[in-house]
């Protein structure tokens, strides 16, 4: 290829793991699917929440839930960087320089940085807040946001296979 | 104005009309099909496309084939598709990697397999 990459990832792709990933008929479409159904519930979650911080779902106290929604997201997310790490490493060395994937990973952490704002800056404005209450302007720029985001590193995601 | 340019820097972004192609029929020359003949020099039966290294008259193709499940069930198993035997493959030229095409079929020992 006359792309090269970053020897780590040479190395990633030639590993053990990721030529086992190659070689199984079963484990590559296992990932694969493994991500899309992970994709489903953390976009389900997500998508509740970011619904909820911008002021609908209103009959349920915000707080109470986002906190289920919450636990549904993060499980999601570990699924979802478990079953990429797999796709990530059978390809390491095309994916490493594919420009799609670098967008996606950089969105992946303007997404965790929106969140970690939102959970260490505005989440205690909004945890006590009972039903029906007007939802504060940084809450609903966050779920703005954070729609937005997700939407764009799900986009991404798919467009990696005809772009690298 | 500044949003439509956006929105078309995104879309030329993630079409990847200036990218690297891997990946997808996307990236190759329909209109413009190659048939390469020659001994299979290497093989990568693996996911997600199995791969083959072609000797051709004028130089070495690296061919993508398909995922090895659809291979198997095409019947074109490692033992079909091996290092040494002799194979036709009709493809498209990618646009983007040199040398490289993605094979539509291949003919081994006479008998045809579909891939796409």
């Amino acid at each position: 290829m006359e792309h090269a990459a970053p020897a780590i990832f040479v190395a990633l792709e030639a590993s053990d793991f990721a030529l086992g990933i190659r070689k199984s008929l079963w484990l590559y479409p296992a990932a694969n699917i493994g991500h899309i159904v992970a994709l489903v519930f953390f976009a389900g979650a997500i998508a509740v929440m970011d619904v909820r911080l911008l002021g609908g779902l209103a009959a349920t106290a915000p707080g109470r839930l986002l906190a289920g929604a919450r636990n549904f997201a993060i499980a999601a997310f570990v699924g979802m960087a478990a079953t990429g790490s797999m796709l990530f490493a059978a390809e390491a060395s095309h994916l490493a320089v594919n420009p799609v994937f670098q967008v996606k990973l950089a969105l992946i952490g303007v997404g965790l940085a929106n969140i970690a704002i939102y959970e260490f800056g505005v989440r205690r404005a909004v945890d006590g807040l009972a039903p029906a209450t007007p939802m504060p302007a940084a809450a609903k720029i966050a779920g703005a946001l954070s729609l937005g985001i997700w939407v764009a590193v799900a986009a991404c995601g798919r467009s990696i296979a005809y772009a690298g | 104005m500044m949003k439509s340019v956006t929105v078309i820097a995104a879309l030329a972004l993630l079409t990847g009309s200036a990218a690297l192609a891997h990946h997808g029929w996307g990236s190759y020359d329909a209109v413009r099909p190659v048939t390469v003949t020659g001994p299979i020099q290497t093989l990568k039966y693996e996911n997600p496309h199995a791969l083959i290294t072609v000797k051709g008259t004028d130089k070495v193709w690296t061919v993508t084939l398909a995922p090895t499940s659809r291979m198997d069930s095409r019947g074109a198993t490692t033992k079909v598709v091996a290092v040494g035997k002799t194979v036709q493959a009709y493809g498209y030229p990618s646009t983007v990697e040199k040398d490289e095409m993605r094979a539509e079929w291949i003919q081994i020992d006479g008998k045809k397999y579909e891939l796409r």
